[in-house]
């Protein structure tokens, strides 16, 4: 798309600040669990004790160690959202194209599914599915990119019909190059920004379900969730258990989700030529 | 007039058919479950049921009604019984669903008449410093999820320092004035309130300042400009009123991720909506109440959805008027 | 209203540099009067148009005076400023339904600014709707969003928007680009009646045949400087800048003739920026430079006149200074050389053989950059005129001025000074070479001959850069070809080769295609008129052909026993010729009428 996007967004603070805090808490969530000591669903300490030497951030009212279920949680929160957001890209990212490359009754049948499912409440069927058949999270992350394929098509269609009508892949096609050649080799590659912007925005999404899904309590209670962590701790408020209990996995999920967020609209910002900032 | 029609036809068509699937899918999955359904929901929770309790409970389930049957109890409200609360289910829904409006509501209308406001006037004042750190904080507040605000808020202004009530809508038994009850009921409402705003608005003002950007790059800006008219008009008769449309747009599309976040927040401060119903119907695993509010509310955001693509009609001739 | 724009200089400012896009203009429009505006894209048209209005967009500094009577536009507060607007000045923008806020009716847009001053809301809607009738708009088109207008309804509603205050002055955008031609006419007669109802009138557009229709003064901008300020009416005809003509050649106007020529070279923004100099300091200067190229450091500022890298009669002075605008008749021209200079100029030249008059005494100019045809029939002396032009031959009586010195004198004091300045072809190719010569040596001759060059590689990448002007082979093996060898297509382009060798300004061509096919000789002539106006040449060019002299031409000549009978642009020649003859030539080359064989003594 823009040829200059590279340098230009190395220099968005947005972007940098964006990424690192997704680099850092990817790090603390899959090396963080092989560095804890303790098991997080070992219910051998004392509840509710403070942190101390040996559990920093202290014991729950269940006898575990905060710290393990914490980057525990982190994982899994994490794990949720690259499965969401990977299986989203592809199925959405496989529809736009198909749909635009096709064209015809095919694109037509698609894009009336995507009106359809895109009016359905995602959270909702998840919430219903969750209640009544307890799944592993990892169901509930496909169901949820089952969901939300939609808008993913609907900007990769849009992007695609636009660059397949554009001159050079006219003029590739005029050449004698198969349709595998130009899906691959000029269209898929065109689309990278799109992606990108995509999955980040993603992500974002599915990590924010996942939370407010695990603090609803719709998550196996065995499996470690920040969800969770923030509704347990919250019972326990009246005692001062806030600052090594409440505020880590909040701190935590934000971070995670404010560094999607940086980077779903820095990249926003510079891919989408409407939004340049110049004259 | 062929284009009015197939414009108007295809959401029409879309939430229909999206309803349908819905109504189906919640009429299909409890079928689905395995074993003696009423067992499955009882075993392990912290719920014990009488004989007849449960006898009803598994002529409900049971019951092998058709799909239209079951269309026609929803349309009479008989919707289930709740084992938790003792109480029909459609009672339970109704007597919860005015907060959860008076708190969603009261927080999109603010959210969104700020955003629009402050972002179509961050626009007009790109590139100043009030502008550029306005345009940092929300891309800030943008990223914290209202679990997290909640929480702390929560934490910090009701149990520490105590100026607000840690649960219910208004103080129960209380004799009160009109007025007083008014105030109590606001009293109630400021913190998950602060809430939700805290939570749309970043996201109305970014989309509102990018559109608003985009338009204010239009020829026809110029024009009005141009036309001597005062700058208040040429900000919003003219720019504004185009930047509106992909808000209108984006916020159907992000309602339904909206309705998340208020079950949450209602759970954090035990607002008596929706949310904390369906949060302890969940806990106590009563199924038919759960399938009761997700689908009622599901509804609810379709019928959103539908009012925003006639409000778009509305906005925009060029939808409803076919050249 | 009295528009007096004094020393007017805007700059855009971009990330590290900025586009200088009017440098010290100074331009007063009268009311009553229409003033056009032409030049190529990005020469700063429209940024004056905006400049008026007080809309330049705020990365824009802009220095010099704009007054609207007393008011000077710079020096007004936004208040003040708004108005003006619209009241006192009005614009229609370019582009139609993009300028129209497209959810708002065309009439509620058009009444907007009467009802924000005042009119109650009804009158003012109903005075709209009069206006847009008045511009050809019923009613129920008044009820319509702007997408639901065509081209040409926007561009009405545009017009019926900005003249519904009444103001003084009009600005208008290229109020007819794109338009079918009803509606351009329709444009056009409303504009001359503002101009008959005293209004100022700014005409910003590329159509120059409206603005030579229409304009009583005409701008011509390049580079964001006036190169020449002239009447209307002389804008196609009578030309005086380089400039100017080049942009009437380039444009297709009803009435032109001649091929599209275009213009050599790129038209350049000009940039305003500093950055480290030899010295190590940051120094300021502006310079030329195509959109988005990349600067190298280290280079000089433009100097001299702005359009001399792609003028075809520059001379080495003209890089030198800066050069005011200066008066010449009733033309204002921006050239050192005093607009369009005469390459040659004879007075009263003729020549006799014996008895037969060849050339009876006669007057003609060639201008530099131009491609002069001199039509008649064999025998009607054109080839005299063209030898002697040639310096060829010697004329009996008469003078000859060529660059500006006397060519008699010159040819016997210097000839080998003049000769190089001089190219001809001639009407049989392979009469013209020596058939014991190879390509090679052909195109080297003049070279060669002039001893212009000495040593062999320089000759050799100078023949070489000849024959691919000329679109010929450069391979060893057909430089070493003899003329037998080639077709006559390929003599007659080794033939210009050898006449392009040496860099002419002039160049002869006699017949030059006479003796080709016609599919070969439309290749010939058209590579011909590219290699004219790549290479800026002056041509001379004699045919018998006056349906080929109206595709080259530029102004034509035409020639009966001896004289010159008539002269003028191709296009007045052609359309409205003056003398009999001329008409008859022009209808037998329709074929109307009979050939024109031996009806020059009817003539006598």
């Amino acid at each position: 798309m823009h040829l200059d996007a590279g340098p230009r967004i190395k220099k968005d603070p947005w972007f940098i600040i964006g990424s690192t805090l997704l680099v850092l808490v990817f790090f603390g969530a899959f090396i963080g669990p092989l560095l804890v000591p303790w098991d997080p669903h070992d219910t051998g300490f004392v509840p509710l004790s403070p942190p101390s030497a040996h559990h920093w951030l202290g014991i729950n009212d269940g006898g575990m160690d905060i710290l393990s279920e914490l980057l525990w949680g982190l994982r899994n929160t994490v794990v949720f959202g690259l499965i969401a957001a990977i299986a989203g890209l592809i199925l959405g990212g496989g529809i736009g194209l198909v749909s635009a490359w096709m064209g015809g009754w095919i694109d037509q049948f698609f894009m009336r599914l995507a009106d359809i499912v895109l009016a359905i409440p995602a959270v909702m069927i998840l919430i219903l599915l969750a209640a009544f058949f307890r799944p592993p999270s990892a169901v509930l992350a496909l169901t949820l990119a089952a969901l939300t394929w939609p808008t993913t098509a609907r900007g990769i269609r849009a992007q695609a019909l636009t660059l397949k009508n554009s001159l050079h892949i006219t003029a590739a096609r005029r050449m004698g190059g198969s349709n595998r050649y130009v899906i691959f080799r000029h269209l898929m590659p065109e689309l990278f920004p799109l992606y990108l912007i995509n999955f980040a925005a993603k992500i974002r999404m599915a990590v924010f379900m996942e939370a407010s899904l695990a603090f609803l309590g719709l998550f196996d209670p065995a499996q470690k969730s920040l969800g969770l962590m923030i509704s347990y701790a919250l019972k326990y408020y009246y005692l001062d258990i806030w600052a090594n209990w409440l505020v880590p996995p909040i701190l935590l999920l934000s971070l995670l989700i404010m560094g999607a967020t940086f980077l779903t609209i820095s990249l926003e910002k510079i891919f989408d030529p409407r939004l340049q900032e110049s004259v | 007039m062929r284009t009015r029609q197939h414009k108007w036809s295809r959401p029409v068509f879309a939430y229909l058919a999206a309803a349908l699937i819905l109504v189906y899918l919640s009429y299909l999955l409890p079928q689905l479950l395995p074993g003696d359904f009423v067992t499955a929901m009882y075993a392990g929770a912290d719920v014990s049921l009488n004989a007849l309790q449960e006898a009803e409970l598994k002529a409900y389930f049971l019951d092998n009604q058709t799909f239209g049957e079951y269309l026609g109890n929803l349309v009479r409200l008989d919707w289930g019984y709740s084992a938790a609360f003792f109480a029909p289910v459609s009672t339970l829904f109704f007597a919860a669903l005015p907060w959860t409006i008076v708190l969603m509501g009261t927080a999109h209308i603010l959210s969104s008449f700020l955003g629009f406001f402050l972002g179509v006037e961050a626009a007009w004042r790109r590139g100043s410093l009030v502008e550029k750190s306005g345009v940092g904080t929300m891309t800030v507040l943008e990223g914290i999820p209202e679990i997290c605000t909640g929480a702390l808020l929560l934490l910090v202004f009701s149990l520490h320092l105590g100026w607000f009530p840690a649960a219910g809508a208004q103080t129960a038994y209380a004799e009160q004035t009109t007025f007083q009850w008014v105030l109590d009921v606001l009293h109630h409402l400021t913190l998950p309130l602060i809430t939700l705003v805290a939570a749309y608005f970043p996201g109305n003002f970014l989309l509102a300042r990018a559109g608003m950007v985009m338009v204010l790059k239009k020829q026809f800006v110029l024009t009005a400009k141009a036309k001597g008219l005062p700058p208040g008009r040429v900000r919003y008769a003219h720019a504004a009123r185009n930047a509106l449309l992909p808000l209108v747009t984006r916020f159907g599309l992000r309602f339904a991720f909206m309705v998340t976040g208020a079950l949450v927040v209602e759970t954090i401060f035990s607002y008596p909506g929706l949310g904390t119903l369906l949060f302890n119907a969940i806990s106590m695993r009563d199924l038919p109440l759960i399938q009761g509010i997700v689908l009622f509310a599901s509804l609810m955001v379709l019928v959103v959805n539908l009012c925003m693509e006639w409000v778009y009609t509305l906005l925009d001739p060029r939808v409803s008027h076919a050249s | 209203m009295q528009v007096h724009i004094q020393n007017l200089r805007v700059s855009y400012l971009e990330e590290n540099h900025s586009l200088l896009a009017l440098d010290r203009l100074d331009l007063t429009l009268h009311p009553g009067r229409i003033t056009a505006m032409v030049g190529e894209s990005g020469c700063g048209k429209t940024t004056l148009g905006k400049a008026i209005m007080g809309l330049l967009p705020d990365n824009a500094r802009l220095r010099g005076q704009i007054l609207l009577d007393r008011d000077n536009v710079p020096d007004l507060d936004e208040a003040r400023m708004n108005t003006l607007r619209w009241s006192t000045a009005a614009m229609v923008f370019q582009n139609g339904t993009a300028t129209f806020n497209p959810v708002h009716r065309l009439v509620d847009q058009v009444a907007e600014p009467l009802v924000l001053k005042g009119t109650p809301r009804k009158k003012a809607m109903a005075k709209a709707v009069d206006m847009l009738a008045h511009m050809g708009l019923a009613p129920e088109m008044a009820r319509r969003y702007p997408h639901e207008l065509s081209g040409g309804q926007a561009q009405r509603g545009l017009l019926a928007m900005a003249l519904i205050l009444d103001p003084p002055l009009v600005i208008l955008d290229e109020p007819t680009a794109a338009l079918d031609a009803m509606t351009k006419a329709f444009i056009a007669r409303v504009i001359q009646d503002l101009r008959v109802r005293g209004k100022t009138i700014l005409l910003i557009t590329h159509d120059l045949d409206l603005a030579q229709a229409l304009a009583d003064d005409i701008v011509v901008l390049y580079l964001g400087q006036i190169m020449e300020h002239l009447p209307g009416r002389d804008l196609l005809e009578n030309p005086s800048h380089p400039y100017t003509l080049a942009l009437a050649r380039a444009f297709p106007a009803m009435d032109a003739v001649r091929d599209l020529g275009g213009i050599r070279g790129d038209a350049f923004y000009r940039m305003v920026h500093a950055h480290a100099g030899e010295s190590g300091t940051d120094h300021v200067h502006t310079h030329v430079a195509a959109p988005d190229s990349f600067h190298q450091g280290g280079h000089a500022p433009p100097r001299g006149c702005l359009f001399q890298p792609r003028c075809t009669q520059a001379v080495e002075a003209c890089t030198r200074d800066e050069i005011a605008i200066m008066p010449s008749g009733d033309h204002q021209v921006r050239c050192l050389r005093g607009g369009i200079a005469q390459l040659l100029c004879f007075e009263q030249v003729a020549k006799s053989y014996g008895p037969i008059k060849a050339l009876a005494p006669t007057d003609l100019t060639l201008m530099a950059g131009e491609v002069f045809c001199l039509v008649g029939e064999t025998g009607s002396g054109k080839t005299t005129l063209a030898m002697i032009a040639a310096a060829a031959i010697i004329p009996d009586q008469g003078k000859r001025i060529f660059q500006g010195r006397d060519m008699d004198i010159w040819v016997k004091k210097e000839f080998t000074s003049l000769a190089p300045k001089i190219g001809v072809i001639y009407q049989n190719p392979a009469e013209s070479v020596s058939h014991r010569f190879t390509v090679f040596d052909i195109v080297a001759e003049p070279l060669r001959i002039h001893k212009m060059e000495t040593r062999t590689e320089k000759i050799h990448s100078r023949v070489l850069r000849a024959l691919s002007d000329v679109r010929l082979s450069t391979a060893p093996e057909f430089l070493q070809r003899y003329p037998h060898e080639l077709n006559m297509g390929a003599i007659q382009r080794v033939c210009l080769a050898r006449a392009l060798v040496h860099d002419p300004d002039l160049l002869i061509a006699d017949e030059p295609t006479s003796a080709l096919d016609p599919s070969v000789q439309a290749k010939v002539l058209k590579m011909l008129l590219g290699l004219q106006i790549e290479k800026g040449l002056t041509m001379l060019f004699v045919t018998h052909n006056i349906g080929l002299a109206r595709k080259v031409a530029d102004r034509i000549g035409v020639m009966v026993d001896g004289r010159i009978i008539e002269t003028g642009p191709a296009a007045r020649i052609i359309n409205h010729p003056g003398h009999q003859y001329t008409k008859m030539l022009i209808n037998s080359a329709r074929g109307l009428s009979d050939t024109p064989q031996g009806m020059s003594q009817v003539y006598r």
